[in-house]
């Protein structure tokens, strides 16, 4: 059993954990944070996706002993009920969203884009997104979601 | 996944000790896109999984005097991001933006693709048409080989059991050399390569003096077509003709395979366009410096 | 083109594009998006939906990652179920030893098909064992589910099983499992639900035409892959009612099917929808329901089986492949007249919602499409693979790759364009489709104008 303790959504997190337990299984069953999916378990699907050090990765690929002493930041750590980040302000007000399994990867994925590049081009979504497959929508209305929350100030929930 | 064993060394000489110890029984893990999939489809795991992620000496990109050095756990994001090899090797970036997705290329890393040596491996083809070589490492010293060495079958490399890839090295003569790289695929993003051609070009007096053809997915290994880059040494710069003959010469020098991704018979259409696509590119790059 | 246009005719594509009615449909909205809608309306609030954006009442806890799906679900002490899958195609089964598997570690039960009260399932015909027992017809079929502490510890126990096939000849091709003397399947004929139309009369039909066209088209089995795998848990209430979690899109099937299988009256079985990570038609039909529920008796324990992606694969269903045998025949000005189709579904081990799909593929196999003289028939057949069944549309797509195929066939060898053939030839209001129905509110001519129009058919087809 391995000790490990990391950053998560702002909070230091600590579990004793097996070698062979992955990031995601850890969010999920020890610490309930249920938010990224676990899809196709081999880094293909990106519902499993979250920033480690900034980094978007797919937490199935990672063991958790790996992100040790590390910062992670899942899809609960960016938005709630009440106040929502303007990438899922501008999903809400698009219905980019069918099912939603897809849908807290591709935030992710999407934040991890505009932190770095606040306005990409269409071209730039659709490589930050290749990483995460969605079965309903298709991605237009995803597409169309995040370019439009580029269009909003940072910090704003954008729905004034 | 079977229960394993973890260890996390904090130095190359900590690895290979414990690699010694250990050997054949233990998986190195790099990025782990690869190797974490592998571990949960297999029902007889290695006992031991050694994460290289702390080991110092396997990291970093840098200007040396024989050449720029890229540790093998370098990720292809970070290659992506290097002004260095935008400097001096700005295809291996053109290659590392082909693999994966973004989540994949922020974890995996250059040495993990190569030691992987599946023959559609998208990092192989420029780093043998900049005649790269890497060093190896064991507990009883290194060794450096050519990069055309190291691959030696599907899935098999160079690498004795007990030894790890330390780091890839682009010679001094070849940085800023003009060099091109294509992948076909199904589709753009993730996926696997159909053929890969990467080509470097050097060019005096309007003349071709000196160019590497490579070819990815085509053969058992990562292959050099070196009858195609006779047919183009010594011609003029302006001999567009002499780039078909080139690309048609280095068909013949694959041995592409029928599988459910493609035919034999596209694969060879394949090789033909992309090694003209990227002759023609180098070239251009080469008369324009 | 043809040399004697007649009445139904369109003279000139652009004529035809000029008519008022083209443009009526709405155009692409790229206006600024209105302001959010509130998310909760009041109970008597009215909600205008039609031309109004509104908000998806669901979206806001699927973006925050909070809707509950099921495998986000966990009940105290409960248990993971994983199953053993046939890696045989075609064989019977001699034998089952799980005694290796119970004494590994964490493993709390295991359950074969023999402790299934009935011990099969099907949404038209019940063909489909649970548990697979004295014979497994394609790599995917169930034999042993073993329940343990963890998901890991039940996947190691499998490795445990021994199982010992006699393998039976196995059928990959349709076209092979309906010749008279392949091996069957199940009873005595592989061809298991069939469909036949008839309009007019074909034969005469093509004795009038000018020109016979004749093509196979056949397209591949697809699976689903809904982003969430099928899971479902079952847990047993204090008073003795079964309580079923699961991702399957149709529960009220479900428990009708749990009541059957479990041999126990439905009113004592609860099933409670989750949240669906996608589904079409994928999700349709109970997968583990009532095994988790006799595991779940047996261990006094919550049981929940989550999927992986290759169960996902080989133990759901798939779309049908369909090869499709065109003949049709027409006059030189391009008019219809009359067209057979012969439809053989790969309908995979088990009938599944095969019934369903042979006849809306068959319903549909001549396409909109006004013709006097139409035959069909489709027949589904067993063979040794993947289950097929559900997906979005039943058949229709299959068959209206096909039709469209021999429509740009046809209108190629005629010399007209592709666009004009269908205009020409298209359903209009009341007509009368291949089964008898009079047809109201057709918009193909409308809609395929307005499709030309935008997308600059004319300019590129000129």
């Amino acid at each position: 059993m391995h000790q490990i303790e990391m950053t998560v959504n702002g909070q230091v997190m600590r579990a004793e954990v097996p070698a062979e337990t992955t990031l995601l299984s850890v969010l999920r069953e020890a610490w309930g944070l249920t938010g990224s999916k676990l899809g196709c378990d081999v880094g293909d699907c990106g519902a499993c996706t979250v920033l480690v050090d900034g980094l978007s990765v797919n937490a199935c690929l990672l063991l958790a002993v790996q992100v040790d002493g590390q910062e992670v930041l899942t899809i609960e750590g960016i938005g709630g009920f009440d106040y929502l980040h303007p990438i899922q302000a501008a999903f809400e007000r698009l219905s980019s969203i069918q099912c939603g399994f897809c849908a807290p990867g591709i935030v992710i994925s999407a934040k991890a884009l505009i932190d770095k590049n606040p306005h990409p081009t269409e071209q730039e979504i659709r490589e930050a997104l290749a990483g995460n497959l969605c079965r309903c929508t298709g991605y237009t209305k995803i597409i169309e979601g995040i370019a439009e929350a580029c269009r909003i100030p940072a910090g704003t929930d954008g729905s004034a | 996944m079977r229960s394993f064993e973890y260890s996390a060394p904090g130095s190359l000489r900590e690895a290979l000790e414990v690699m010694e110890q250990h050997a054949p029984d233990f998986k190195l893990l790099a990025g782990g896109t690869d190797l974490l999939v592998d571990l949960k489809h297999s029902l007889n795991g290695p006992t031991l999984v050694m994460d290289l992620g702390g080991v110092a000496e396997l990291k970093g990109i840098e200007e040396t005097p024989s050449g720029l050095r890229i540790g093998a756990m370098v990720t292809h994001t970070e290659i992506q991001q290097s002004p260095l090899i935008a400097k001096h090797a700005p295809a291996m970036i053109a290659a590392a933006a082909t693999i994966g997705a973004v989540q994949t290329r922020n974890m995996g890393t250059i040495g993990g693709n190569l030691v992987t040596c599946v023959p559609s491996l998208d990092s192989g083809p420029v780093l043998v048409a900049l005649d790269a070589q890497v060093t190896v490492a064991g507990v009883d010293g290194r060794r450096v080989l050519a990069i055309t060495e190291f691959f030696v079958g599907p899935r098999q490399t160079a690498l004795a059991p007990d030894e790890l890839l330390v780091d890839i090295l682009i010679p001094t003569p070849m940085l800023g050399r003009a060099t091109a790289f294509r992948k076909f695929g199904l589709r753009k993003g993730q996926a696997l390569a159909l053929v890969n051609a990467a080509a470097s070009i050097a060019v005096n007096d309007g003349r071709i003096i000196e160019a590497r053809i490579a070819l990815g997915a085509v053969a058992p290994t990562v292959i050099r077509a070196t009858d195609g880059e006779r047919v183009i040494t010594g011609k003029s710069t302006d001999d567009v003709g002499a780039l078909r003959e080139a690309a048609a010469v280095a068909v013949t020098e694959a041995r592409p395979i029928d599988d459910f991704r493609a035919s034999a018979a596209y694969r060879r259409e394949l090789i033909a366009v992309g090694t003209f696509r990227v002759l023609e590119e180098a070239l251009a790059l080469a008369t324009s410096s | 083109m043809s040399e004697k246009p007649t009445k139904e005719k369109p003279a000139d594509l652009g004529d035809l594009l000029a008519d008022p009615r083209v443009g009526q449909l709405p155009a692409v909205t790229r206006d600024p998006i209105p302001a959010v809608q509130a998310l909760r309306v009041g109970a008597n609030q009215q909600t205008p939906a039609v031309g109004q954006r509104v908000t998806r009442l669901d979206i806001r806890t699927h973006i925050t990652g909070s809707t509950r799906y099921i495998d986000d679900l966990a009940f105290p002490s409960m248990l993971y179920v994983k199953i053993l899958r046939s890696t045989e195609a075609h064989a019977r089964i001699l034998s089952i030893d799980t005694a290796a598997a119970r004494a590994m570690p964490g493993v709390v039960a295991t359950l074969t098909g023999d402790e299934i009260p009935e011990n099969s399932f099907g949404s038209s015909y019940q063909d489909q064992p649970v548990l697979a027992v004295d014979r497994v017809r394609h790599q995917g079929d169930g034999l042993v589910a073993v329940a343990a502490e963890t998901e890991q510890q039940a996947s190691e126990a499998l490795a445990a099983i021994k199982v010992a096939y006699e393998p039976l000849p196995a059928l990959f091709d349709p076209l092979e499992a309906i010749r008279p003397d392949a091996p069957k399947i199940h009873r005595d004929n592989n061809v298991y639900a069939s469909k036949v139309i008839i309009r007019g009369d074909v034969e005469k039909g093509f004795a009038e035409s000018d020109q016979i066209f004749e093509r196979r088209y056949s397209t591949q089995m697809i699976e689903h892959v809904p982003m969430e795998p099928f899971a479902a848990i079952a847990l047993w209430e204090p008073d003795g009612q079964l309580h079923v979690y699961s991702s399957n899109g149709r529960i009220t099937l479900g428990r009708a099917d749990l009541a059957r299988t479990l041999q126990m009256p439905m009113n004592r079985i609860r099933v409670t929808a989750t949240f669906v990570g996608g589904n079409f038609g994928g999700k349709n039909e109970i997968r583990t329901e009532p095994i988790l529920a006799l595991l779940a008796k047996k261990t006094r324990r919550p049981v929940k089986a989550t999927f992986n992606r290759e169960d996902e694969f080989v133990a759901s269903t798939t779309r049908h492949p369909i090869i499709m045998d065109y003949k049709t025949g027409v006059a030189n000005d391009g008019h219809l007249i009359a067209r057979s189709v012969r439809l053989i579904l790969d309908g995979g081990a088990y009938a599944s919602w095969s019934e369903t799909t042979v006849g809306k593929a068959a319903i549909l196999a001549a396409g909109p499409y006004r013709i006097p003289n139409v035959r069909v028939e489709g027949h589904a057949v067993y063979t040794n693979k993947t289950v097929t069944g559900a997906m979005r549309g039943f058949g229709a797509p299959q068959v209206a790759f096909a039709y469209e195929s021999q429509m740009d066939e046809i209108a190629n060898t005629l010399g007209m364009d592709p666009l004009a053939i269908r205009l020409l030839n298209g359903f209009t209001e009341g007509s009368i489709s291949h089964t008898g129905q009079v047809l109201q509110a057709v918009a193909l001519e409308e809609t395929l104008l307005t499709a030309a129009k935008r997308s600059g058919w004319m300019e590129e087809g000129t």
